[in-house]
């Protein structure tokens, strides 16, 4: 056998590897009830921040807590407990990206991706 | 609504005609010349029919170049003038953006961004046009050919229902979707109050001004080798294409890569990421067409030295600018959505980019696949002790990196294909993801490096290789073993892959400073290959001692959430109180106030160091701030304090924006603390925490019946005013009284300020009264959450970039110098 010819072969084994690996490594989106029914099993969960609750955030006890109640995109509402600190304007995000995983009734998230409808993309009707 | 019979006022409709015509010049000119460039070259060289084709073809593309220059101008006349007519102009700039940011403004959106890339293009057009000689037809055929798909992007005409491009020109605010159905369109003069949307906070960054036209340049460049290779598949010339590639493709090299770094120190000093590189989908987008670039570069030089590896040659160079357009693609269709922060958003040319992408994939297939059989074939194996078979190893462990690399990236288009649910792993997970395939990657790459510099092509003599990297491997070895003991890289199987990395940095760098001493004599001119190399070592040592030993100060010892699983013990904030002082590391903190300057505010944060004798050796104030922006969100960027060996980076995660200067922060709860008396006559002030106390007059006519004292003999009240640190003022008036001989006091509270305050006696001698206040304990004062990150080293990554930089021009000019 040519040294090409392993080389090849080396690098196509890597190559699927690679494939495998990053799959297997992926996360996937899901709704809170696909989330509590594999508890202990981390998920993307898409959904909306539920404004009419309150959100607490005490720093003076502990600035990397913060829980908000989340409505996902089946409207199934869940506390979700944020272990990292409010993100600033937080408030303000149309849309949630929450990362983590259910215990119990409660999704305990280690991060959130925010869509801030005002980052980019201005929805807000200038005033003339 | 009609707004068809209006007469507005103050438009500038000139600038947008002009653009619009010089978009569609540009767009016909560049047509043009592909088609009589393409014709061109399908004649003999230098016959009668080449030149005459020759001659439309340069005039077309000096016309086409010359309309690009003129929208470039166009675009940047109505941004520094304002024309808030224009949707452009209004989306991305405003009157109170300071002008240094104008040419940010002017790549923010899409259309500027491709209006950047066809610009480089034209300047990179007419440089071949005069250098090139035979290979100008062919060459200048592909790259007429590709600003015919950008000037496309541009056009913003429809065809049947579809609209081909996004035009800045010709989009007016008052005919935007958006906005046509408003009333302001009724308003024959809204011109007059109009300001612009204004630039994304994060972009009002010197950074910004040069790092897009910097990774633009990179990115256009690398159509000058697929142009070359393309022309030598057509033109069956399959090796001489290479020489007038070579220098390019270097070039290339180090504008994209001083271009993706220049975006790492963009993020390290603008973005809350809190680090320079966070394997971001778009970081990823411009990495991976330079790990093929880079690929590219080295088996031409392979090809050159020794004729082989001629099929890689083709595949690198052209699937450098592939991965261009693949790395457009991703970030400019909106697939990324919401896995990466900075993508753009969509402009529906989806379906356009990828039209673009096939067409050049497709010729690319079609033309190798071809010329296959001809090419010519190596005679023999490479020798294992030559140059030439590690340097093709590592290009295609490059390959595979920017492949691992593109795998994960693509997810979002995996989903959209397969219709599947996978979700990209996000910050920390990220960055475990990437780094368990990129370490090794990087480890085999850096070895390569350091030994086959000592590698002669064809041959080499084993004994004398061993004699020469014996030094190096000595060093790095002893050096990465001591500093991976130090740092405790040993104790634990994930930090043995740092130990090895470390090792493999240093090996690389010592390598090549033994190779610039020993083997070129310190000889600057062929030196350009070992600098670079160096300065690549220390880029990925700088990256990784700082990633890896960085250290979150910020501590948090309230809260045990890691019942939940590592991944939740999140503890990198810290909660400080105004004038508040928190252990953090080795630093005492205080959070000293805020300072509102235009859009921003200042979080000043000072820092103390106390060295052995305790006293304080180090103090310097860090002013991260928080950028107020209505139309745009908030955003807060970092301050770093920089030192030779590590910077310290501060950066806010959440502040009370709400009382904004005017207002007070609202005082809830606590305890009174231990009240504070003050002997003092009328008119005396005295001060609290958050006011000066003013004591105005006493009064002695107290209704007693109201306040309950009916019987008290003598009630004298003290006025008091009290104005806060904003300037709001208060009033109280504590009570002295004497029932039955008994002297006795009515408190009287400020619950605004967390203020108590009573009134003991009255010395009728010297008409001193004693008054005393008590004020909350630890009430809401205004607060900030902080992290506080240190990064050592992390100037090492810096230097190796400027190092980097001056050996790939060394190796450039080297090679120009060769090739004349």
């Amino acid at each position: 056998m040519k040294k090409s010819h392993i080389i090849g072969i080396v690098l196509i084994a890597i190559a699927i590897g690679a494939i495998f690996a990053s799959l297997g490594d992926a996360s996937t989106y899901a709704s809170f009830s696909t989330a509590q029914n594999h508890e202990g099993k981390e998920f993307h969960v898409v959904g909306k921040l539920d404004k009419s609750k309150d959100m607490i955030y005490q720093p003076e006890k502990d600035p990397n807590i913060f829980v908000f109640y989340m409505k996902d995109s089946d409207s199934t509402e869940r506390k979700v407990t944020l272990h990292q600190a409010k993100p600033q304007d937080f408030e303000h995000t149309e849309q949630i990206v929450a990362i983590g995983k259910c215990v119990g009734n409660d999704f305990h998230a280690s991060s959130v991706l925010m869509k801030c409808p005002s980052k980019y993309v201005d929805t807000k009707q200038q005033k003339i | 609504m009609e707004s068809a019979n209006i007469q507005y006022l103050g438009e500038h409709l000139w600038a947008g005609q002009l653009g619009n015509c010089l978009v569609i010049l540009s767009f016909v000119a560049a047509l043009l010349a592909s088609l009589s460039y393409f014709s061109a070259a399908n004649c003999e060289v230098n016959s009668e029919g080449e030149i005459s084709w020759r001659k439309i073809a340069r005039l077309s593309f000096l016309v086409h170049a010359f309309s690009v220059f003129g929208m470039v101008g166009t675009l940047f006349i109505m941004l520094s003038q304002h024309y808030f007519e224009y949707e452009y102009i209004w989306h991305h700039s405003s009157k109170e953006m300071p002008m240094r940011y104008l040419a940010s403004c002017f790549w923010e959106g899409q259309e500027g961004s491709f209006l950047l890339w066809t610009f480089w293009n034209a300047v990179l057009g007419l440089i071949l046009m005069k250098g090139s000689k035979e290979w100008e037809s062919p060459v200048l055929a592909i790259v007429s050919l590709v600003q015919v798909f950008l000037c496309s992007m541009l056009l913003g005409i429809f065809v049947l229902d579809y609209k081909i491009g996004s035009n800045p020109f010709t989009i007016l605010l008052r005919e935007y979707p958006d906005f046509k159905h408003l009333p302001f369109v009724q308003n024959a003069n809204y011109l007059s109050k109009l300001d612009g949307k204004g630039l994304n906070p994060l972009l009002q960054n010197y950074w910004m001004v040069i790092h897009p036209p910097t990774l633009f340049l990179g990115f256009a460049s690398t159509v000058v080798p697929f142009a070359f290779a393309i022309a030598g598949l057509w033109k069956k010339k399959y090796t001489e294409w290479q020489r007038p590639a070579l220098p390019w493709t270097f070039f290339g090299i180090m504008v994209l890569g001083t271009g993706v770094l220049m975006g790492g120190a963009w993020a390290y000093e603008a973005l809350s990421f809190g680090g320079f590189w966070a394997w971001d989908p778009v970081e990823n987008a411009s990495l991976v067409p330079w790990l093929a670039y880079v690929g590219a570069g080295h088996v031409m030089m392979i090809h050159k030295n020794k004729g082989q590896s001629l099929f890689a040659t083709f595949f690198l160079s052209l699937i450098a600018f592939i991965l261009v357009l693949y790395a457009t693609f991703l970030t400019r269709s909106g697939i990324l959505g919401d896995s990466s922060v900075h993508a753009f958003t969509d402009l529906g040319m989806s379906g356009q980019l990828l039209v673009y992408l096939f067409f050049f994939i497709i010729i690319s297939i079609v033309l190798l696949a071809v010329n296959f059989r001809k090419l010519p074939k190596q005679a023999q194996e490479e020798s294992i002790w030559s140059r030439e078979f590690w340097m093709l190893i590592g290009a295609l462990v490059l390959l595979i990196s920017a492949f691992q690399i593109s795998l994960t990236t693509s997810i979002p288009v995996i989903n959209k294909i397969f219709g599947t649910h996978l979700a990209a792993p996000v910050e920390g997970k990220a960055f475990n993801h990437y780094h368990q395939w990129q370490i090794p990657f990087a480890i085999l790459v850096l070895i390569l490096i350091a030994c086959s510099q000592f590698l002669k092509y064809k041959k080499t003599d084993p004994k004398e290789f061993k004699k020469n990297i014996f030094i190096p491997l000595g060093i790095a070895l002893i050096l990465a073993i001591a500093i991976s003991f130090y740092y405790g890289w040993f104790s634990e199987g994930k930090t043995v892959f740092y130990a090895a990395l470390l090792f493999a940095c240093l090996f690389a760098i010592f390598a090549n400073i033994t190779y610039f001493f020993k083997i070129l004599k310190g000889k600057f001119d062929h030196a350009g290959a070992s600098i670079a190399h160096i300065g690549f070592g220390m880029i990925l040592l700088g990256a990784m001692i700082s990633t890896s030993r960085s250290e979150k100060i910020s501590v948090n010892q309230k809260g045990d959430v890691e019942i939940y699983g590592k991944e939740y013990s999140n503890k990198e904030n810290i909660l400080l109180q105004q004038n508040d002082t928190a252990k953090m590391g080795d630093y005492f903190i205080t959070y000293k106030g805020k300072r509102k300057v235009g859009v921003d505010v200042f979080y000043d944060v000072e820092y103390l160091k106390k060295d052995a004798n305790g006293r304080f050796s180090e103090t310097f104030i860090l002013s991260p701030r928080i950028q107020l922006n209505q139309r745009m969100g908030n955003v807060p960027e970092p301050d770093t304090k920089h030192f030779f060996t590590k910077d310290i980076y501060t950066h806010i995660t959440l502040a009370d924006l709400e009382n904004m200067g005017e207002q007070p922060p609202q005082i809830t709860s606590g305890e009174y603390k231990e009240p504070h008396n003050n002997n003092i006559s009328v008119g005396d002030t005295f001060f609290t925490n958050n006011g000066i106390v003013v004591l105005q007059k006493l009064n002695t006519a107290v209704d007693k019946e109201k306040l309950g004292i009916p019987k008290a003999q003598i009630a004298v009240g003290a006025m008091l005013k009290i104005f806060n640190v904003y300037g709001k003022i208060f009033d109280a008036m504590p009570v002295y009284y004497i029932t039955d001989s008994v002297p006795n006091t009515i408190e009287s509270k400020v619950d605004e300020l967390g203020l108590k305050f009573s009134f003991w006696q009255v010395n009728p001698s010297t008409g001193k009264v004693d008054i005393s206040v008590s004020e909350k304990a630890s009430g809401k004062k205004d607060f900030i959450v902080m992290k506080a990150i240190i990064f050592p080293y992390i100037n090492i990554l810096w230097m190796g970039c400027i190092i980097m930089i001056i050996g790939t021009t060394l190796a450039i000019r080297h090679r120009l110098k060769r090739n004349n």
